[in-house]
């Protein structure tokens, strides 16, 4: 595909489609690109389940790309479920199929997926990935795609931008659960252990326990010690308050000594990006790993203090549900940037909030970099000023 | 000029790894020999680095020295394909997006032997000159040669010339294979076969699809035009046992009702699940989809294997494996 097409002049069909992996609000981000594309008289169409709807046209008798007219996506509902579906993986480099032999192999489609768009006349196109999608695209790029990503992550890890959309709407409701778990402790007379995503930063861990006053937030970032935690928490227990609240992100770390610490990296050093063949359906990774962070901790807390834990785990729920006043404005701010970037001719961008703007940024900026929680960061401080513990005095 | 035929002994294959002292995959004491590639994608699967069919980069960062080389940071290995983590440990991290290019040739250049690379191609006279160190314990123990995978069938040519010449050079031979393969390489590689390992993984096609990437409509069919077809081969069926997704009763049944009508059909084992191959994946950058997945319960095997020795009309029971 040519890049000549970036100029203003030049455009006239554009599309859109949508990583793996769900997040709130997906329509908020389509409804901003499609009513801005149409303000300026573009064509713009949606690619239905991620690429499935451009490679796979055969399994779509209604037309793998869908026209969003700006009469359809005025009347979509930014609180449903998105509109044009997702794969299972976004990665046209390896496909999997059945081959004629009747074996399962993957295959590079990239070039096949760069001959479908332009035979349809797409100029450039709109993508609503996350962390990984970012290097797939990043690739796509270097082979001559025109695109623009919009960055969605439920943890907020992703860099360059202050914001990633989805966040604000899993912060939302973990809040609201934490809540609840707290009134089920209190009543229970237990302590709740809750885990929560965040496998590599614990952004939804930490400001979610600040917002409900948590005793204490285990994160990634700051490997836990866990006769610390139950010292602390055997401070804060009393007759007078029988109860406990510990929000634990999926990725805590724990340390038994301060010499184990020095031994360990705090970042898994293999998941800042995951494989090729990290494949199979979407569930299967949703639901990855789930339950073991609050087990532990609820079972280690039980063995050293003379308290009763229960663990819960809140991992896939958050990534249901209607997206927040924010993720809507920002999903529909997201949309709309992009086209602007499309417009100016930045492809190879991903938008990024950058308060108070929203900007873009090369991909070769975002990717290969995760958004963990400074050590000094405001949340941190206002954490502990808060007197929650946060696994490990620094 | 002329095309020459190609020597049997000179047809290349990708070989992931070559075993000794295996006492598992067929008779007496033993040599794999693992093929690279599989026609499946089971999601319990033990053995993701015989996934892919080509050589692929494997990473272990505890042999990486991190920022005192870095020379995987620079030209000739891929843009992005590697960084560090600001402020964090010292180690090397792959963007396996970015270095799925990454070749022989390339990770040799790494110096620690952090990179390397799963699987290599070779010749069926050096797969058998590496057999043969072992011949004097086959000789004695009834053992030999095993391929095993992946799937051997993804190479028919190969494993059929890799057990013909095993056979030649007198060692008993034996394959692991799931049979998802046309009929056609099955017949290539059968003739040279004297014991064939093979998994029942699920009964319902539509399940088998699921948990696999293919139904089981063809594998099954193979398996009975094998025990047909080939009489003198010692078949051993195996099922690898994983909860939630076929470690009950009624898949033991199903298979046995399938396998006892065949004589040559010599044994049904229980492979129970195991997590071995998690540190696989983390070194291949793999996401492994089983994660959440417990190992069957000793009892649960034991009840299953008393199915199996019952059938089979053994008294006592059979140690699993």
């Amino acid at each position: 595909m040519s890049r000549e097409v970036g100029h203003a002049g030049f455009i006239s069909r554009i599309a859109i489609n949508v990583g793996a992996g769900y997040v709130p609000g997906m329509n908020a981000v389509i409804m901003g690109a499609a009513l801005a594309a149409g303000k300026l008289g573009w064509e713009i169409f949606g690619i239905r389940d991620g690429f499935d709807g451009l490679l796979h046209p055969e399994r779509y008798p209604d037309g793998g790309l869908v026209p969003l007219s700006p009469q359809l996506v005025e009347n979509l509902d930014p609180a449903a479920g998105g509109i044009l579906g997702q794969a299972v993986r976004v990665d046209p480099f390896q496909v999997r199929q059945v081959n004629q032999d009747g074996m399962v192999e993957e295959v590079d489609l990239s070039d096949d997926l760069l001959a479908r768009l332009k035979a349809e006349k797409i100029d450039a196109l709109i993508s609503v990935v996350g962390n990984r999608g970012l290097s797939i695209f990043y690739k796509l790029h270097r082979k001559g795609l025109n695109t623009v990503c919009i960055p969605r992550s439920i943890e907020n890890d992703i860099a360059a931008t202050a914001v990633s959309f989805g966040f604000n709407t899993a912060l939302s409701f973990t809040i609201e659960m934490l809540d609840r778990v707290r009134q089920a402790a209190q009543s229970a007379r237990k302590i709740g252990v809750v885990e929560v995503l965040g496998a590599q930063a614990g952004w939804l861990a930490l400001q979610a326990g600040i917002a409900v006053c948590a005793d204490a937030v285990l994160i990634p970032e700051i490997p836990c010690d866990l006769h610390m935690l139950a010292a602390r928490l055997k401070e804060k227990i009393s007759p007078r308050r029988p109860y406990g609240l510990v929000v634990v992100a999926e990725g805590a770390k724990f340390v038994d000594s301060p010499q184990a610490l020095a031994d360990k990296p705090s970042v898994n050093p293999l998941k800042a990006s995951l494989s090729p063949l990290a494949t199979g359906d979407a569930s299967d990774h949703v639901i990855q790993r789930s339950g073991q962070a609050a087990e532990t901790v609820a079972t280690r807390l039980q063995l050293l203090i003379a308290e009763e834990t229960y663990p819960l785990v809140l991992g896939p729920w958050v990534r249901g549900g209607a997206p927040t006043a924010v993720d809507r404005q920002l999903g529909l701010g997201y949309g709309a940037g992009a086209i602007r970037a499309v417009r100016a001719g930045k492809y190879g961008m991903m938008m990024a909030f950058v308060p108070p703007d929203i900007k873009f940024v090369p991909l070769a900026e975002a990717i290969n970099k995760i958004r963990t929680v400074p050590a000094n960061s405001e949340f941190m401080q206002i954490a502990r000023s808060l007197g929650i513990c946060l696994g490990r005095e620094l | 000029m002329k095309n020459q035929p190609i020597n049997p002994s000179d047809i290349k294959g990708t070989v992931l790894n070559i075993q000794r002292y295996c006492s598992h995959d067929g008779p007496g004491i033993r040599t794999t020999v693992f093929l690279k590639g599989c026609s499946l994608r089971c999601k319990w699967c033990g053995n993701p680095e015989s996934i892919a069919p080509k050589p692929e980069l494997s990473y272990d960062p505890k042999k990486c020295t991190g920022k005192k080389c870095g020379l995987c940071l620079k030209s000739p290995f891929p843009v992005g394909a590697f960084y560090f983590v600001e402020g964090d440990d010292d180690k090397v991290r792959v963007n396996w997006d970015l270095a799925m290019d990454v070749d022989e040739a390339l990770a040799a250049l790494c110096p620690t032997g952090a990179l390397e690379m799963f699987g290599k191609k070779m010749t069926v006279n050096e797969v058998l000159d590496e057999v043969e160190k072992d011949a004097s314990f086959y000789r004695n123990t009834g053992g030999g040669m095993t391929l095993s995978g992946g799937e051997i069938m993804l190479q028919p040519d190969f494993s059929a010339a890799l057990l013909k010449e095993a056979h030649n050079r007198g060692f008993n031979t034996a394959i692991e294979t799931a049979c998802n393969a046309p009929w056609s390489f099955l017949e290539k590689v059968l003739p040279h076969v004297d014991t064939m390992l093979h998994d029942h993984k699920l009964t319902i096609s539509e399940r088998h699809k699921k948990w696999t990437g293919v139904g089981n409509e063809r594998i099954l069919a193979n398996f009975k035009k094998a025990y047909e077809t080939f009489p003198e081969i010692d078949f051993i069926a195996r099922t690898p046992l994983i909860p939630g997704v076929n470690a009950d009763e009624e898949h033991i049944r199903a298979v046995l009702a399938f396998i006892r009508p065949h004589k040559n059909v010599i044994d049904y084992e229980l492979l129970p699940y195991h997590r071995f191959g998690l540190g696989k994946y983390e070194s291949l950058g793999v996401v492994y989809e089983l994660d959440d997945y417990k190992t069957p319960s000793a009892d649960l095997v034991a009840h299953l294997q008393a199915i199996i020795d019952e059938a089979f009309g053994r008294s006592g029971q059979k140690n699993s494996k």
